[in-house]
């Protein structure tokens, strides 16, 4: 029984693994078409944002800021930032706008909000390698001092983000309102994403007040990878894992209570 | 077999509930041939998708003991903007199939030649229910859920699936959607009547269709 029930599950596995694959891949032919440079579009938007918002800090603020490089700085927080804002953002009516491919049962709900994470998610790491690769030519970056910190940041930072996906996803479906409700959302976010500065900047008060915020703890962790002893960083690994965690299983539910609901044309 | 037992399927829409199916006990064996009769908005198409797994039922539970096709109907299944190959080898890929082979049959089988690189947005009905027909077909299901679709097609469309469904298939199941008594009193060996949200099972097609026509 045990045995029986073992595999069945390892090929539900396989067929979920199959399904997101093939959504992946037509969300990219969708999305960027067979044309010129094709799916490497995926890193252009947050490598455009992160370097001409750093170029612009780098004229308005000076070179260097609490002894760290203005553009680098600016542009590792604004990729976890687009991550975030384009993962929403792709998330909102994922069901209503996929629904003619959930006349095939092996797709799922999730399978929707998955595919389309992951090809943020990827296309934010690959934005994020070229742009290190390229500043750290120009002298502009220094070479991560632990990168394994930094991957386990951008994890954490790309796990809360998902969870969010998940629960967007089908409250977006529930309510209208709601999709009015998320881009100024988004907006208000960005002084609770760590985007602009180090906690260790801020007065203990306001410390304590922001490391409450999952997105400011992953990003402590990636700053804290890249420059090593040049920064002070305050951050909890539960944090982020205990947030998204409950906003996984928060996400699930719902996800599962709008597919009862959901109605097909 | 597929096993229906106490369904219940409503719609609810700005605090309105509009019931659609009450309580609908239905076995389906393999090899069943099953017609659904039904007036419009009677309920056809939401049994038809709630047996596909494409809608959930409000109560009750569905058991398919064997593989079923997704609903083939006028919507559903495609995504328009990707040509017809692009659709033929996504459903490859999410039913671990071999996508030359489905190509091979789906071109054979389809004669849209051309058409079939061009976005699925652009068909006719009668090539989408070509299209939708070839694929399922080329997967091999063992039970086929058909909603109105297959009068659709042109003499040469219906031929084709005539010895392809009906007569070298004759094995496997089928739920068939349609209006036309003669259509469903010459293949169907079974027939559900679907009135004021019942449903009927009749093992005799020709006293279904009277019920039908006497609704």
């Amino acid at each position: 029984m045990a045995k029986s029930s073992l595999h069945r599950l390892r090929n539900s596995w396989a067929v979920q693994l199959r399904v997101i694959h093939a959504l992946m891949i037509r969300e990219l032919i969708t999305r960027f078409g067979r044309e010129n440079i094709g799916f490497l579009w995926v890193m252009a938007e947050p490598l455009l944002f992160a370097g001409l918002v750093g170029l612009l800090w780098h004229f308005t603020h000076g070179s260097t800021e609490h002894g760290v490089g203005v553009i680098a700085f600016v542009a590792t927080g604004y990729i976890p930032i687009t991550l975030f804002r384009h993962g929403v953002a792709r998330s909102v009516a994922v069901f209503t706008v996929n629904q003619s491919l959930l006349y095939h049962r092996q797709i799922k709900i999730v399978d929707f909000i998955l595919s389309r994470f992951i090809i943020e998610f990827l296309g934010g790491m690959m934005a994020y390698l070229f742009m290190a690769v390229v500043l750290i030519g120009f002298g502009e970056f220094p070479i991560p001092s632990d990168l394994g910190l930094l991957i386990a940041g951008w994890l954490l930072y790309s796990l809360f983000c998902l969870s969010v996906c998940l629960i967007i996803a089908p409250l977006s479906e529930m309510s209208e309102a709601m999709e009015k409700f998320i881009p100024v959302t988004t907006y208000i976010m960005i002084p609770f994403s760590g985007l602009f500065y180090m906690v260790s900047w801020m007065t203990p008060g306001a410390r304590d007040f922001l490391l409450l915020s999952p997105f400011v703890n992953g990003m402590e962790m990636m700053r804290k990878g890249i420059w090593g002893d040049q920064v002070t960083a305050y951050y909890n690994i539960w944090n982020p894992i205990i947030c998204s965690a409950i906003a996984i299983l928060m996400g699930l539910i719902l996800c599962r209570r709008v597919r009862r609901k959901l109605t097909i044309e | 077999m597929i096993i229906c037992s106490d369904i219940t399927k409503s719609y609810s829409h700005g605090g309105r509930h509009k019931p659609v199916l009450n309580g609908v006990n239905l076995a389906i064996h393999r090899g069943d041939r099953v017609g659904l009769l039904g007036r419009n908005g009677a309920g056809k198409s939401t049994l038809i998708k709630l047996i596909g797994g494409v809608e959930m039922p409000t109560s009750g539970k569905i058991i398919r003991g064997m593989s079923v096709s997704w609903p083939l109907g006028f919507n559903g299944g495609f995504q328009g903007s990707l040509t017809g190959l692009d659709n033929a080898r996504f459903i490859a890929r999410i039913y671990q199939r071999e996508y030359a082979d489905i190509r091979r049959f789906v071109e054979e089988f389809t004669e849209l030649g051309k058409q079939l690189r061009m976005p699925v947005k652009t068909y006719s009905s009668g090539m989408r229910a070509r299209l939708a027909f070839a694929l399922s077909l080329a997967i091999e299901f063992e039970c086929y859920l058909i909603d109105e679709i297959i009068l659709v097609g042109d003499q040469n469309f219906q031929r084709k699936c005539r010895t392809e469904m009906f007569e070298r298939r004759q094995d496997r199941s089928m739920i068939v959607a349609s209006h036309s008594p003669e259509f469903l009193k010459h293949y169907c060996n079974k027939a559900i009547v679907i009135h004021q949200t019942k449903a009927t099972m009749y093992d005799d097609v020709n006293e279904a269709v009277e019920r039908y026509e006497a609704l």
